[in-house]
């Protein structure tokens, strides 16, 4: 590979990806959980670029994420909550949904995990407790994903609704909105300066919203296309699969299935960079805890259903050095 | 036994058994350090270490033989867990005459389930224990009511060896072999070797450092609608639970009734496949359901449906498919990645 900034991990996963995430503490350590059952757990580093652990689960894992830098937790189409130990290699089952969980995360100012199913609730679990969710909250929809920055938990779901909650208060949302995009909801992030979030659909489009509601400040939202391509005459549209802020410069980065990875400044709104060497969607992207990297999972994400996994390239899991030239003018 | 000595030495012609025996080898006869030995030759890239110690077949650390199995169900197209799994056992079968009760109970049985299961047969894999009475007309059911495994002949050794599944071209005397039912390309045959490389960029790839896209700023929102009206009322909203996912009722609903015959077979159903599970999701709140907008120019949009996610789509696919079992029975599932602790041993 001729580009000196970024690499591909080896032993990549067998199927698609459906997350990779970096470690909070150490930012070579890189999460990757897959349809292939497995979640597994490398050194990303240039020099190592080595898998270390392999979990194996019972179904297709759909997400993961960390506590800190040596526990973790995963979640799938088997509905099983998973605590994942990194040093000792094992995992331990907290507890279950009842259907498969398509979305986690952790929040560190309640020491709890919060999951969110296509059962349609969103449960948090508090560790100290062994085992039964701490509290569940009934949902309108199947919740599709969840960010959280502070104590600002964002659900996006199906029929486009989005609720916004505080982690403090979990028995009443403090907003509930409809997405401003009108097709499915396919990704979210939340801003890690706190102000808000951006979300996108399955038709290459990204609207980026804030939380506070005062006019003023939601005069400031907007949301532009992305991620299509016009060919003799016809608009190629494309789903935007992932979406995630860099932990500094508030600027993000958005994965679609058309292959291409974006960053974007979104005060100035304007791309900062295109990165658009992958032959197969990228379903999954995520910067490392001193956003100097950049980690791209590029694998089939099902849009074209069963026949194009046939068609598919293999996954595969790039990271990128990231510079000077992603931060905003 | 003899054992193919692997692992030759780079500065004599000395071969041996293991990693561990190499390294030995080296430390004691070229005098090198512990530390400063060479990685082994010609091994695949992040196995060229002397952490594993493996002797013939054993001693490959669990992660990596259940790798390997996994792939080798991909290359062959076949589900997953059928090679790291033993296939189930054969349904065990009563050779004698049914008696007129016997016989009557089962023509129930087999009415109820033409009747009750209109979607029963889009269900119904080719299942090697209960596939031949699948789909057979009603007087070849009524002949062969014992759900008779079909396939191999009376003749033939019983039962095929363990751990090979059934669909391994080959394996089966008797039966032609077959390609694997579902080839899947982009999984050439030939193990694929841990890291391969990044397929070479499209050529026409940009010049990095081209701001070129700006977000069409016209897309500016009008004020925010006020208050949301899309709640839906929750029937019984004093339960804080959802109402549970349709599982299994169809099939339940297909038991005779009033059969107190032990002998009667039941009805057939597809033991390995979860029987549960239909093949599309079905819509939780049919009132919140979304249509696709259309477009104003010609689009070719890549994923249409508007009411359910491209995982949700693809968890439903039999490929992915397991029985949802909500159960603690899995509380002991350990994890198998015992490298490190082999590793810590060996040193």
């Amino acid at each position: 590979m001729a580009d000196p900034t970024e690499w591909t991990l080896q032993s990549p996963p067998f199927d698609s990806i459906s997350q990779v995430r970096f470690s909070p503490t150490n930012p070579e350590h890189l999460l990757v959980s897959s349809w292939d059952a497995t979640v597994r757990f490398y050194d990303s580093s240039e020099i190592v670029n080595e898998q270390k652990t392999k979990f194996d689960h019972r179904a297709a894992v759909l997400s993961c994420c960390w506590e800190n830098g040596t526990s973790a937790f995963s979640g799938g189409l088997d509905c099983t909550v998973r605590h994942l130990d990194i040093n000792t290699e094992t995992t331990t089952p907290l507890g279950a949904h009842d259907d498969s969980i398509s979305s986690m995360v952790w929040s560190a100012p309640q020491n709890a995990l919060i999951t969110g199913s296509w059962d349609r609730t969103v449960r948090s679990w508090d560790l100290r407790e062994g085992g039964t969710p701490q509290q569940q909250q009934t949902m309108p929809e199947r919740v599709y994903h969840l960010d959280i920055v502070g104590h600002m938990l964002v659900l996006a779901m199906a029929s486009r609704l989005v609720r916004i909650y505080d982690t403090r208060r979990m028995d009443a949302p403090l907003q509930e909105r409809e997405s401003s995009l009108k097709y499915l909801t396919r990704s979210l992030a939340c801003m890690a300066n706190g102000e808000g979030y951006a979300m996108a659909s399955t038709e290459g489009r990204i609207a980026v919203e804030y939380f506070d509601a005062s006019p003023e400040v939601q005069a400031n939202k907007y949301a532009f296309k992305c991620h299509r391509q016009a060919i003799d005459g016809v608009d190629h549209v494309w789903p935007v699969n992932a979406l995630a802020f860099h932990p500094t410069y508030n600027m993000f980065a958005s994965a679609g299935s058309d292959g291409t990875v974006s960053i974007w400044d979104p005060k100035a709104k304007k791309r900062l960079r295109q990165f658009n060497n992958f032959n197969n969607a990228v379903s999954s992207v995520a910067f490392n805890c001193d956003g100097g990297r950049l980690a791209i999972a590029s694998s089939y994400t099902w849009d074209e259903g069963e026949a194009g996994a046939k068609t598919a390239e293999r996954p595969a899991i790039t990271v990128k050095k990231m510079g000077e030239e992603i931060k905003p003018k | 036994m003899v054992l193919a000595k692997h692992f030759k030495c780079n500065m004599c012609p000395r071969r041996l058994n293991t990693a561990g025996g190499l390294a030995v080898h080296i430390q004691q006869v070229h005098k090198l350090e512990p530390e400063n030995l060479p990685r082994i030759e010609n091994a695949i890239p992040g196995r060229d270490g002397y952490e594993v110690e493996i002797f013939g077949m054993e001693g490959i650390p669990a992660p990596d033989v259940a790798d390997y199995k996994r792939r080798k169900e991909i290359e062959l197209g076949l589900a997953a867990g059928s090679i790291s799994q033993p296939p189930a056992k054969r349904p065990k079968t009563e050779n004698r005459p049914m008696s007129e009760e016997e016989l009557k109970a089962a023509l129930e049985a087999h009415k109820a389930l033409m009747g009750a299961g209109s979607n029963e047969p889009a269900l119904a894999p080719a299942d090697s224990s209960s596939g031949g009475v699948y789909g057979a007309p009603p007087q070849a059911y009524a002949a062969a009511p014992t759900a008779t495994p079909p396939g191999p002949p009376v003749a033939m050794p019983p039962g095929p060896p363990p751990f090979l599944p059934p669909g391994v071209p080959g394996m089966l005397p008797g039966q032609p072999p077959y390609p694997p039912p579902f080839p899947v390309p982009s999984f050439p045959p030939g193990p694929p070797p841990p890291g391969f490389p990044m397929p070479p960029f499209a050529p026409g790839m940009l010049p990095t450092g081209m701001p070129s896209g700006v977000p069409p700023p016209g897309i500016i929102r009008p004020p925010f609608p006020p208050a949301p009206t899309f709640v839906p009322q929750q029937q019984g909203s004093a339960s804080p639970f959802p109402p549970p996912p349709p599982t299994n009722g169809s099939m339940t609903s297909v038991t005779p009734t009033g059969s107190s015959v032990p002998a009667t077979p039941p009805p057939p159903t597809p033991s390995s496949q979860p029987p549960s599970t239909p093949r599309m999701p079905v819509l939780p709140v049919p009132a919140l359901k979304q249509v696709l907008p259309s477009f104003k120019k010609e689009t070719d949009l890549k994923f249409q449906d508007p009411n359910f996610s491209p995982d949700e789509l693809r968890a439903y696919n039999p490929k992915y498919c397991i029985a949802k079992s909500t159960d603690k029975a899995q509380q002991g599932e350990e994890s198998r990645g015992k490298k490190r602790a082999r590793a810590e041993d060996f040193l």
